[in-house]
């Protein structure tokens, strides 16, 4: 409960920009009246650097990056699952104090499931031959007797020897040590998606992007032909004018309008590659709950021939079959998350101007819409 | 984001089915019968669902030990005894009916039983006997090909097929005179193909009826079979008065010159302007709110493409079903063979949808408290009521996909309660003696429309 209290303090913000109110109370009653808000705006304004190579933003900052981690979640570090934690990581081998990173968690849950999974293998054994032997003496032991001897998820608590498991020994311990005194400065940056990045940038304005070479910050103008460029197959990089570069399938499009869509909704929008989708949707943010959607995003072409001329190798736009709908499916049910296929409709290349596609004013023309999978069972659907 | 330590256990079967049942996603259909459930030996008894067996955890080292043999062995027996017995109807319960090939329906003769309170519907036609003089039209059951095929695969109908095309309207049926009896092989082999009936479809249709679902046509076959009522008209589009769309109309020109006046001008290079008068975007929702500006929803028109029709109604079992005013259907059904068909395209899945009601999200379930004791933590029950909540699935439609390869399986095995078939043999007729049923494997997915767009989190 008391850890419940604290994510919620920590992390409160749903987005890196914060309101801070007036102290002054009489002030706050005047501007009430007069119909203006007594909050301040307080922008952040977080730094980062992009990365062609890697088609992402880096965060360097530590500062930066716990904001843009506390609030809203956004972007992984590079060395970490999702928050970036080597900094804690390495700074507690030597102490085995603190709290445990997430990482730490899931390496002791896993220690403990393969303990659980030897109890119970040998409890399995040991009662088979119980029933071997009595069967040679001409019994038969019914099953439903066996089972309580057996432990099962429910029934089985960790020996004191696996709740040890995750510290490391003391011969490690030493070792680290020394080199934890070495690794003082943190080794890790937190990565933006392109997509995410313009997210800060343009629409929340609270992130500048520094140019790749150099050190100067990028305007929304560049921002937005160079995270483009980014996504064209390297052999057509440069060799091309900007008016073949902006094209309304540009990938980084269709995975921008899929994050601010559902971002401004509300939801906190992650990668969902490890349930083989393409998004994860979090109610609040993975510290808070499992994700409880999992999306397939499917770009579908109003006009054909644009699926054609394109020099972009776009996943999803070829209907599944049905083998990969219920593959997909089946992993996600198995982790209690929905799975929804996500259509973003690209519009005609025909319709829309230069003017429209150097600039965000082209995303008035996608459209989202979802479809919602569910395995039909009709013999458990019957009332 | 990682699974628990909840394992799939083999020793609490029940409780695991339980919880998998509220997600309706588990397959365990796909598994063998344990056949030492099924009545020893003896061909009367009546057959009871059998369960399915325990699986032994890892085979025992050195290879089956004795009791693992026994335990095989005792399965097997059991299995051949419940294949060996005869298959036989009772004279009193079965009905009869005669197949008109050109009519593509079969003339329900004597009709017996449940099935006929949701199969077969009611047809005038001409008195057309030569020998009768009175061309007066006369109403009659008549089956469709795919429920005459059903029952006489059940085992509930007898069926003739017409000597003379276009025979009909007669009261009193001759046999000798007027046709042979057909085999379930000949049944199969006339009737799939009649009246845009083809195998899948049939394989779907027996499938469900076998589980109690009513199975319909969508798009009437002829003039005279029952058309379902239509859906209510959805509660979300006629909330709107007419009152107050008129206001709504006078008011317009008058909000948008305030909202020109009040809201700070926009550019795409700039979104997001904060503004302390009025409140511009000084808290959270007002920013979501702000951003959301893409088209979304299924309510944006779509250049549409020519679709895949719903073939099928479907309506549940317990559904109050009346054959000659059938309610709206519970599920549209669209089948498809999975081997040659991909998945729908937007377009095809909007036309689908066209005409379908829009329902709202359905109430969330209530878990059951006993088996809420048993798990510690139901970790997932916050948010699978969130989700029951949000999934505004409704125009429900199903698309029924078949892998091609079918599955041999002996009638016996298909028993299911609600279906009551009479295994006495006061006198016994079957129409063949090594009848089997084909069984593909059948698999069910839902598609429902979501409306992420009308439940934002912020």
């Amino acid at each position: 409960m008391k850890g419940a209290r604290k994510r919620n303090l920590i992390y409160a913000d749903p987005l890196p920009i914060t309101f801070s109110p007036i102290e002054n109370r009489f002030a706050v009653t005047v501007l009430g009246i007069f119909g203006i808000s007594p909050f301040r705006v307080l922008n952040p304004r977080c730094e980062g650097t992009f990365d062609p190579a890697t088609r992402s933003v880096w965060i360097t900052n530590r500062r930066d990056s716990v904001i843009l981690w506390k609030c809203g979640f956004f972007g992984k570090g590079n060395l970490s699952r999702s928050e970036p934690s080597w900094l804690a990581r390495q700074s507690r081998i030597g102490t085995a104090t603190g709290r445990l990173t997430s990482e730490e968690v899931t390496a002791k849950r896993r220690a403990e499931r393969k303990q659980f999974k030897l109890d119970r293998a040998r409890a399995i054994a040991a009662a088979a031959a119980e029933a071997e032997a009595a069967f040679a003496e001409g019994r038969i032991i019914p099953a439903e007797e066996t089972r309580p001897s057996i432990p099962s998820a429910a029934t089985w608590k960790p020996s004191e020897f696996t709740r040890n498991i995750a510290v490391p020994s003391s011969e490690r311990c030493q070792e680290a040590g020394d080199l934890g005194a070495e690794l003082s400065d943190d080794m890790e940056h937190l990565q933006l998606t392109l997509a995410e990045a313009f997210f800060l940038a343009w629409a929340l304005d609270c992130l500048t992007i520094y140019h790749p070479k150099r050190p100067e910050p990028m305007t929304l103008d560049e921002i937005w032909t160079a995270f483009q460029t980014a996504h064209l197959p390297l052999h057509l990089g440069s060799s091309l004018s900007q008016t073949h570069v902006l094209r309304p399938d540009n990938p980084f499009l269709i995975n921008y309008v899929f994050l601010h869509h559902y971002r401004s909704l509300g939801w906190v929008v992650k990668s969902g590659v490890k349930f083989c989708v393409d998004y994860l949707l979090y109610k609040r943010g993975p510290v808070f709950h499992h994700a409880e959607f999992a999306m397939v995003l499917i770009p579908v072409y109003e006009d054909p021939d644009d699926a054609e001329s394109s020099p972009f190798t776009i996943s999803n736009v070829e209907p599944f079959t049905w083998q990969w709908l219920s593959t997909i499916n089946r992993v996600n049910s198995q982790v209690q998350k929905t799975l929804v296929l996500c259509y973003v409709t690209i519009p005609a290349l025909s319709r829309l101007s230069v003017a429209e596609l150097s600039s965000p004013s082209c995303f008035e023309r996608y459209v989202i819409r979802e479809i919602i999978i569910r395995r039909f069972v009709p013999a458990r659907m019957r009332d | 984001m990682d699974d628990t330590l909840e394992q799939p256990n083999p020793f609490s079967n029940s409780s695991a089915r339980e919880e998998e049942d509220e997600q309706g996603s588990s397959g365990d259909e796909d598994g063998g019968l344990d056949w030492t459930k099924l009545p020893q030996g003896n061909s009367t008894a009546r057959p009871i669902i059998p369960k399915r067996g325990e699986k032994d955890f890892e085979p025992a080292q050195g290879g089956g030990s004795g009791l693992q043999r026994h335990n095989l062995e005792r399965a097997r027996a059991a299995m051949f005894d419940a294949i060996r017995s005869t298959r036989a109807i009772s004279s009193k319960s079965v009905s009869y009916a005669v197949w008109y090939p050109d009519l593509a329906r079969a003339h329900v003769t004597v009709a017996r039983g449940v099935h006929f309170t949701s199969m077969g519907h009611s047809v005038q036609r001409p008195s057309s006997r030569s020998s009768s003089s009175s061309g007066k039209p006369q109403k009659r059951l008549e089956l469709l090909p795919e429920e005459a095929l059903y029952l006489v695969e059940k085992g509930a109908l007898f069926c003739w097929k017409a000597s003379r095309e276009g025979e009909g309207g007669d009261v009193e049926w001759d046999s000798a005179s007027q046709g042979a009896p057909m085999s379930v092989q000949q049944a199969y082999a006339e009737m799939i193909g009649k009246q845009d009936l083809t195998l899948d479809r049939y394989l779907a249709f027996a499938y469900l009826r076998r589980l109690g679902y009513i199975v319909t046509r969508a798009k009437s076959p002829s003039p005279a079979y029952p058309v379902p009522a239509a859906y209510p008209i959805s509660q979300k589009r006629s909330t709107a008065s007419i009152f107050s769309r008129v206001l709504a109309a006078l008011c317009s020109p008058f909000r948008r010159f305030l909202s020109w006046l009040i809201q700070p001008s926009t550019t795409w290079w700039r979104p997001l302007v904060h503004r302390r008068w009025l409140h511009h975007n000084m808290d959270y929702p007002s920013i979501f709110r702000t951003l959301r500006f893409f088209p979304s929803g299924h309510s944006v028109p779509l250049q549409s493409q020519p679709p895949r029709s719903i073939f099928y109604h479907l309506h549940k079992p317990n559904s109050p079903y009346r054959k000659t005013m059938p309610p709206p259907p519970d599920f549209a059904i669209v089948v498809v063979n999975a081997r040659t068909t991909p998945i729908p395209t937007l377009a095809e899945l909007t036309c689908m949808y066209e005409g379908l009601p829009v329902v709202p999200p359905p109430v969330p379930r209530k878990r059951r408290p006993s088996f809420e004791k048993q798990v510690p933590g139901p970790k997932y029950s916050p948010s699978q009521r969130a989700r029951s909540e949000f999934s505004t699935i409704p125009p429900d439609w199903v698309v029924v996909a078949f892998p091609v390869q079918l599955l041999v399986v002996p009638r016996q095995m298909q028993h299911q309660s609600r279906l009551t078939l009479s295994w006495h043999s006061d006198k016994e007729i079957s129409p063949s003696s090594s009848l089997l049923w084909m069984w593909a494997p059948v698999s069910f997915f839902r598609f429902g429309q979501g409306a992420f767009e009308e439940w934002p989190m912020a």
